[in-house]
């Protein structure tokens, strides 16, 4: 293998990795704001959120192809500046991102709204500013459910294929990913240099999959039991 | 003056609170069914619901106040709040718990601090466990010295025993009420447990429905409660409407309104002959006579059930009417359903039911009273 053959590797690493960066912050602030607000057509939002889940990538590449491409307000912007999306690395990106997003926000407003209001309240009576509670409380209760949606986006953004074939395309050295490049080198019959990517790609799946266990006894750790009546108690 | 005062109003959908009443430094209760505003009220005062009206002040210190748009945020009001399931942290262990409070504080200070509660809650040897490995008592301790670390001028208790079984509950009540005597500030605490109310606490609040029934001393809320609800959530079980039939210096003769029959009892004041009252006596003041005496009924007993520590009997008077008596286990009389006995209703314990007797001086000192049946 040369050093070119690489590339799907280093392209996939870095596009999950930026787009799991970008789910996690961006998840965690819509998932923390949705389940502290309450407005009319709030389960509305929330189906769009969670309808890439749902769409087939194809569909979500097609509808991003058109609200990035030169029909739109937001795609001419990018033309305009000389730095189209379509076709470019930041394709890839955005394509992982919003497959991606509903596995983080999910999680995220799940782990968020199991929280029980009280401990939040006891801490606000304690002096805690919103900031505090959010850092001290918040975050640390929620961050089994916050990391579990983390290993969960990073595995989506990694195995992405529809939306990033149709948004970024497949251009070897710049969109080429890993799940790319295995279809295409399956469809010229290199089976043999596909099977290798498979490998590589079940490998780094499994550590996610171990990762997420190591997780969930992390959570079992905090799990908040019901409080227990001990006769001898003292 | 050193008061917590709280008059406020807060409407929700399908549910309105309205509450007025003071504490000084002492223990209050709020007592009322579950859903009346109880915590709705507690909330309110610790910052952490905003009213929509009225004012909050402690001790000179304006919380809330919706005219001079004052609301602190409940960070800066220094009150103290020990919820119902504890709300402990449950990533922190008890030390970290119970420094949340002070954690602006230097190390040194804050673990003494630390220690001394630990020592004072008994919790000595569990500084490092999680909440999740503590029993129901300790968990409550815990919560309890968390909220006392930042020294607070107010403790607001959620149904604070609620969760316990007895051997628990006993203890931490006395320790709420040794705590009591060294804590300068305001207890507050909520029950729907009237035995708990009036052991634990120098004031009462009667909630029903979002209303503040009423409030005061508990002995005088017991014994004069304002209106047939209080009454009954009170225990004071035996409520006759009649007319004032005489009144004859401080005695008072009162027609029941079912029959012919006439009860004499201290005269309140206030009060002139026609008038139509209701008079109460708590089920423990009835006793059985063995004859026909002063202020005696005629009535057959419908069932008795051996209580605890009592015995609950249900007679009935011969217009029907049912009296609910309590007698002392130290009785030696036996009681047989179905047979006739005499109840005498002692004058100075039947109570005239309304707002206007509140204030008027309770007039003591001995009536002759008789029966007239």
């Amino acid at each position: 293998m040369t050093a070119m053959d690489l590339d799907p590797l280093w392209i996939s690493l870095k596009t999950a990795l930026t787009a799991t960066a970008i789910t996690f912050i961006l998840g965690i602030f819509t998932a923390r704001w949705m389940s502290q607000h309450e407005f009319k057509g709030k389960s509305l939002l929330d189906g769009i959120f969670i309808l890439p889940l749902v769409l087939p990538p194809t569909v979500v590449g097609f509808l991003l192809l058109w609200l990035l491409g030169r029909n739109t307000w937001l795609g001419s912007i990018f033309f305009a500046i000389g730095r189209p999306v379509v076709f470019s690395w930041s394709a890839t990106v955005i394509a992982a991102v919003v497959v991606a997003f509903p596995l983080m926000y999910q999680t995220a407003r799940g782990a968020f709204e199991q929280i029980d209001t009280n401990i939040e309240d006891a801490a606000r009576t304690l002096g805690a500013s919103e900031q505090t509670v959010f850092w001290r409380i918040t975050m640390p209760i929620a961050w089994p459910g916050i990391a579990a949606g983390t290993i969960l986006a990073f595995a989506r953004s990694l195995g992405e294929f529809g939306a990033t074939l149709m948004l970024a395309g497949n251009i070897p050295g710049r969109t080429q990913t890993i799940p790319v490049a295995i279809y295409f080198l399956v469809e010229s019959g290199k089976k043999q240099q596909a099977m290798i990517w498979v490998l590589v790609i079940l490998l780094i799946s499994f550590f996610s999959i171990a990762a997420l266990s190591f997780w969930t006894k992390y959570q079992r750790r905090f799990s908040h039991r019901p409080a227990r009546e001990v006769s001898a108690d003292s | 003056m050193l008061i917590l005062s709280i008059d406020i109003e807060k409407s929700l959908p399908e549910f309105k609170l309205k509450v007025a009443f003071q504490l000084d430094q002492e223990i209050m209760a709020v007592l009322g069914p579950s859903g009346c505003g109880k915590t709705m009220t507690l909330k309110c005062i610790a910052g952490l619901m905003v009213p929509d009206q009225g004012s909050i002040i402690l001790d000179e210190r304006v919380l809330f106040h919706s005219e001079q748009g004052v609301n602190l945020p409940a960070r800066e009001r220094k009150i103290a709040f020990l919820f119902q399931n504890y709300a402990l942290f449950p990533h922190l262990t008890v030390c970290e718990n119970i420094a949340f409070g002070i954690r602006q504080l230097p190390l040194a200070e804050r673990d003494e601090r630390v220690q001394k509660l630990l020592r004072k809650m008994r919790l000595h040897g569990l500084g490092h466990r999680y909440p999740a490995d503590l029993s129901g008592g300790q968990q409550q301790r815990v919560a309890l010295a968390r909220a006392l670390a930042p020294e607070p001028k107010v403790l607001l208790l959620d149904e604070p025993f609620s969760a316990l079984d007895t051997q628990v509950k006993e203890r931490l009540e006395a320790e709420l009420l040794e705590l009591q005597e060294d804590f300068q500030g305001h207890v507050l605490f909520v029950t729907h447990n009237l035995a708990e109310a009036y052991r634990l606490s120098s004031k009462m609040a009667v909630y029903d429905n979002g209303v503040l029934l009423q409030w005061g001393e508990c002995r005088s809320i017991i014994e004069r409660p304002v209106n047939k609800k209080v009454a009954r959530m009170t225990g004071m079980d035996n409520i006759f409407s009649g007319i004032v039939s005489k009144i004859e210096g401080c005695r008072l003769e009162v027609q029941l309104d079912t029959g012919h029959l006439h009860l004499y009892m201290d005269y309140p004041g206030g009060l002139v002959v026609n008038q139509e009252i209701s008079i109460a006596i708590r089920p423990e003041y009835i006793q059985v006579a063995d004859s026909q005496e002063d202020n005696c009924l005629g009535a057959e007993l419908l069932s008795c059930t051996e209580e605890l520590s009592f015995f609950k009997c249900v007679f009935r008077l011969q217009d029907q009417v049912q009296v609910k008596v309590h007698l002392a286990k130290i009785s030696e009389q036996v009681l047989v359903p179905g047979q006739s006995y005499h109840l005498r209703f002692p004058p100075e314990k039947l109570v005239v039911i309304g707002p206007h007797l509140q204030n008027f001086h309770v007039k003591k000192g001995h009536i002759k009273a008789s029966a007239c049946i």
